[in-house]
């Protein structure tokens, strides 16, 4: 993934496959792993998407490598099958955890930045490695909080998770908006620390202002200061791939493509609409 | 002596043995005779620009009239030109744009006057842009016309006829203290082939089905169980899709909208089921007559199960 310049592409999701299905210039576009069978048929608008030679990358949301206990090797085993059967050459997940002592939180939780934390998390990617045979992407997610305990900066946070597993990174790049506007802190200077040149792709989505807060929505559309920070991001050094990330409340399909236009044109890569 | 009296036994002058077999060669003509009639009315002729048809044609050949005015409802609420008004009305809420079908625009025009979407079929408007659409579909081979559907029909006099005899024959036969096992069943075997030729209401040809199969799977991201983004496909999407996988893709989209309009969640839901509605009885009986030349003809009159 790393070698090879996708440009734009899109979160495939089955709202909006006909969507997908019809953009000229796609090269590459996201599914949740979680959503496809491991045996059954693929989704029918996935597989005329391989059928055209885009590639496809299975994002795991459920594996909840930074928990405390090891990773399920079920899950673990599924996201690889996905991969396989979508010939994928990488896969991606969360530095996050989604559950802990049995309970199922139902989204992603930030992990404290401890070296405890750390520990578990390199752990559990290392338990996933073993079983892919294609590299990982590790995501930072945004945080509405930090802990308490925080040992770490972000940036060592996660160049030393990256540099004890040799798994590339999933930029979002809206978290990175999100958490320095609710921290009050400058996104370039994250930027700046981060190892770009391991991002293997980027996530690009909207969101929206609560009582004061920057919430990562990706069902609202991409703001133009986290599309400044895509061209930010692209001087320094510009990733072989970003994709727009939109989770519902899906617009009219002119909206969608003028925002793939802008992701576009905000990196320097040819429109794919 | 002995044989005269026997002859004089057998009912209407004609053995049992001798009537049930004629009964069910005349059974057996028909319900052939029939299948092939169908068969031909029905083969239409194959459309390699089935792909342009617009949703509301696509309704009607899947669901008749009342799916077509579904697919135009979906269409103008998607618009956002249409809503709902007091005791089940439909009322405007944008004005007509260009490029619309007249169907869409005597919907439209109805939904001025607060007409209920079950009278929309009765209304002059959307009646003559229905049938506008129909005779369209007509010249391309991909409806059958009301006339050809008439002729078909006739073939209900012919098994009512024997039906007629049938009975007859049953009632002077138990007079007569004779079995009738065999006939009654044979006479069944006339009441489903006459339940077949009387429910025919399809109108789809069978060049029109196939093309029909071609349009789901090609306009696959637009079945409800993909919860597809109405939004973001527009009123055309919209409308296909209410054509395509019938009106559980109005519930789907505004479920709020479909049951104050009293949508009639059954009407056509092809789709999932990869066949036509199952609203109308015809699908059963056209599987048969497309599944084999003759050999369906027999089994959907029943007829052959009666032969033997």
């Amino acid at each position: 993934m790393a070698d090879v310049e996708y440009g734009v592409g899109i979160g495939w999701r089955p709202e909006i496959s006909g969507f997908v299905a019809e953009l000229p210039g796609l090269r590459f576009a996201e599914v949740v792993a979680e959503s496809v069978h491991a045996h059954g048929d693929l989704p029918a608008g996935l597989s005329e998407l391989l059928e055209r030679g885009v590639t496809v990358i299975p994002h795991g949301v459920r594996l909840g490598l930074g928990g405390a206990e090891a990773v399920d090797p079920d899950r673990v085993r599924h996201l690889a099958t996905v991969a396989e059967r979508v010939g994928a050459p990488l896969v991606s997940e969360h530095i996050a955890f989604v559950r802990a002592g049995g309970v199922e939180a139902g989204h992603l939780l930030p992990l404290p930045r401890s070296r405890d934390a750390v520990d578990a998390m390199v752990a559990n990617v290392r338990r996933t490695q073993a079983e892919l045979a294609v590299p990982i992407a590790l995501e930072p997610i945004a945080a509405l909080f930090d802990w308490p305990d925080d040992e770490l900066s972000e940036a060592d946070f996660i160049t030393e998770i990256l540099d004890r597993t040799g798994a590339h990174l999933l930029l979002d790049i809206a978290n990175v908006y999100a958490n320095a506007r609710n921290r009050g802190t400058d996104p370039l200077e994250l930027l700046d620390k981060l190892p770009l040149d391991r991002i293997a792709y980027v996530h690009v989505a909207g969101g929206d202002e609560h009582d004061g807060l920057y919430h990562d929505t990706h069902t609202h559309a991409t703001p133009q200061p986290v599309l400044d920070l895509i061209t930010e991001l692209c001087r320094r050094h510009r990733p072989p791939a970003l994709m727009l990330e939109r989770d519902g409340d899906y617009p009219p399909a002119g909206e969608l493509r003028s925002e793939l236009d802008a992701i576009a044109a905000a990196s320097g890569y040819h429109p794919i609409t | 002596m002995r044989l005269h009296n026997e002859a004089m036994q057998d009912t209407w002058g004609i053995p049992g043995p001798v009537f049930i077999r004629l009964y069910v060669v005349a059974l057996v003509i028909l319900a052939v005779g029939y299948a092939i009639h169908r068969r031909r009315s029905f083969k239409g002729t194959p459309d390699p620009l089935i792909g342009n048809l617009g949703p509301q044609q696509v309704a009607f050949l899947n669901g008749g009239d009342r799916l077509a005015i579904y697919a135009a409802l979906g269409g103008l609420r998607a618009a956002g030109l249409i809503g709902t008004g007091p005791q089940h009305t439909l009322v405007q809420t944008g004005p007509l744009t260009a490029g619309v079908t007249p169907l869409d625009a005597a919907i439209h025009n109805a939904a001025g006057r607060q007409a209920r979407s079950r009278d929309l079929g009765a209304d002059q408007w959307v009646r003559s842009s229905l049938d506008q659409l129909r005779e369209g579909l007509e010249r391309r081979g991909l409806a059958v016309s009301r006339s050809a559907l008439r002729a078909l029909k006739l073939w209900s006099f012919g098994a009512g006829a024997l039906l007629v005899i049938g009975v007859l024959r049953a009632i002077a036969g138990m007079d007569n203290n004779k079995p009738i096992g065999f006939l009654a069943f044979a006479m069944f075997g006339t009441v489903i082939l006459l339940v077949v030729i009387s429910k025919t209401s399809r109108t789809a040809t069978i060049a029109a089905q196939k093309g029909m199969t071609e349009l789901r799977s090609r306009h696959s991201h637009l079945s409800p169980q993909h919860s597809p983004a109405y939004a973001t496909y527009g009123a055309a999407g919209a409308a296909m899709g209410v054509a395509l996988y019938g009106a559980a893709s109005l519930y789907s989209m505004d479920p709020a909208f479909a049951a104050e309009a009293e949508i009639q969640r059954a009407a056509a839901a092809g789709g999932s089921s990869g066949g036509d509605s199952t609203s109308y009885s015809c699908s059963s009986s056209s599987s048969c007559s497309s599944s084999s030349s003759c050999g369906g003809g027999s089994s959907c009159g029943g007829g052959g199960g009666c032969g033997g």
